[in-house]
């Protein structure tokens, strides 16, 4: 009797642990969502004054401006879903990469010190999304082996936890941004 | 640099040579007295002559006297090879590079550092070259770092001392801000062991870094990461960051330890024998030994090309 007694409260316990460590993987990948939506906040912030100083300075580059404007209006709009932010995102980093091309064509504007200090906060901005994008696969992966693998499967059926897809990686997950493709190419 | 054809720094080679041969001669001199001496004193104990044993004596204090008269013309030997030789030869590297062989990394930035989980119990550092290349601002010393373990035996207690590092540990200035402290170290069974716990079972889970799993298959299996933000520790170690401390490792002897703290990056590489010092017994002009000295040297400046650091694209200029 004492030992069915026993069993029973292992299995308890054990059953507890892996209910307890699956909602705490389920949890942390928000948490890692939630740690991209910061970044994605703070990348759209620096456009308005990224798109003014371009202004002032550049004349011809209407069509790749307009369309950096376009998206920053976009990502001002606060009923995004998670992947829509995503899409306007990976959309703004191929149209501020072709601006800051065009500004070679700008001596004056590339002088300026508040255009480089919008740059390389640009830069940073592009290695920390990365950065973040990279946890938020991790906390994916590991939720997934977690549901997946035996016994946390059982309790995943149970919950009806589903797999989450990672996300796929972005050309600067790739490579390391280096400054001569930045500022020289 | 090629030594030889370096003719200022080969002037300075020829000129302590000759401090060499005194120190050498020296020492030859007041090894062979005092052994001398002591076989002396044994012999005229043995077949009790006593004017033997006090012949054995006199050699025995002349030995030592020597011995001492080795060392102070040792010490100046020693001065002189670091300011001018190790100096000059850093000069031809990097002009802004200069040696202070009294001074090393201090314990408190070696604890702080967070390279070793282990405290020290007996810490000596010495050798710090210093200087700036492009826009990162580097150091490295050599450090001999231990702690003691004590037995109780049927003989009382011993004190066994084990060795942390015994190498050099390099800083440089890093190229990114961050906040957070990022660590990685060596993977070993027990470390291995321990991080399996502590990411299976959080509450076991001893420091208040966790466990960075990183998608590097080959960096996973060098190293383990450690970090107080996981974001960060990612933001640090991009995947061109890890694929060039594997290179790193690759080309040092024995795994380093790394970390990222307070805006710096420490690597500790661990060292068979100690660098920077003059030999006694071999000619200074045999270019080998200095040459090994420089190797270091350059390997220790390589790290930062190899690591990127002089890429200011980011915030931090």
């Amino acid at each position: 009797m004492i030992v069915v007694a026993i069993v029973i409260v292992v299995l308890l316990i054990i059953g507890i642990g892996i209910y307890n460590s699956l909602i705490g993987k389920k949890n942390q990948v928000a948490n890692a969502f939630s740690a991209i939506d910061v970044m994605l906040k703070k990348r759209f912030d620096l456009l308005p004054n990224l798109i003014e100083t371009v202004k002032q300075y550049t004349t011809y580059e209407g069509d790749i401006l307009s369309k950096v404007v376009e998206l920053r209006s976009k990502a001002g709009s606060s009923n995004l879903s998670d992947h829509q932010k995503l899409d306007i995102d990976k959309q703004l980093s191929s149209g501020v990469r072709n601006l800051m091309l065009t500004v070679e064509n700008y001596p004056d504007l590339k002088a300026n010190q508040n255009f480089l200090n919008l740059q390389t906060t640009w830069t940073e901005s592009e290695e920390q999304i990365a950065a973040a994008r990279r946890n938020y696969n991790a906390a994916v992966t590991d939720y997934n082996d977690a549901i997946m693998m035996f016994p946390g499967s059982i309790f995943a059926g149970m919950l009806n936890y589903q797999q989450i897809a990672v996300l796929a990686n972005t050309e600067e997950e790739r490579k390391n941004i280096s400054a001569k493709e930045l500022f020289n190419s | 640099m090629d030594i030889q054809s370096n003719t200022s720094l080969q002037t300075i080679l020829v000129e302590l040579e000759g401090q060499r041969r005194l120190v050498s001669g020296l020492k030859t001199r007041s090894f062979l007295l005092a052994g001398g001496g002591v076989a002396f004193i044994a012999g005229g104990i043995y077949s009790g002559v006593v004017p033997v044993s006090i012949l054995g004596g006199i050699l025995l204090i002349v030995g030592i006297y020597f011995l001492s008269k080795a060392g102070k013309h040792f010490d100046e030997y020693r001065h002189a090879f670091k300011h001018q030789v190790i100096a000059a030869a850093l000069k031809s590297i990097d002009q802004s590079m200069e040696i202070d062989y009294h001074s090393g990394i201090s314990e408190q930035d070696f604890i702080s550092s967070q390279l070793f989980s282990q405290r020290p119990d007996r810490y000596s550092s010495q050798d710090q070259i210093y200087g700036t290349a492009g826009k990162t601002t580097f150091s490295f010393s050599e450090v001999h770092a231990e702690y003691k373990t004590v037995t109780q035996t049927k003989n009382g207690r011993q004190e066994h001392w084990h060795t942390i590092l015994k190498g050099i540990v390099f800083c440089a200035d890093f190229n990114k801000h961050f906040h957070g402290v990022t660590i990685v170290r060596p993977k070993d069974m027990g470390s291995a062991l321990g991080a399996w716990i502590s990411e299976k079972i959080p509450l076991f889970s001893a420091s208040s870094s966790d466990f960075v799993k990183l998608e590097s298959p080959e960096f996973n299996k060098k190293f383990l990461t450690y970090s107080t933000d996981q974001v960060e520790a990612r933001y640090i170690l991009t995947p061109a960051m890890m694929e060039r401390l594997c290179n790193l490792d690759d080309n040092s002897r024995y795994t380093i330890s790394v970390s990222f703290i307070g805006s710096q990056v420490f690597i500790a590489f661990p060292l068979d024998k100690d660098y920077f010092e003059p030999p006694v017994f071999k000619s200074l002009l045999d270019p080998k030994s200095l040459n090994e000295d420089l190797e270091v040297v350059r390997f220790m400046y390589g790290i930062i090309a190899e690591l990127d650091l002089n890429t200011r694209i980011w915030t931090k200029q």
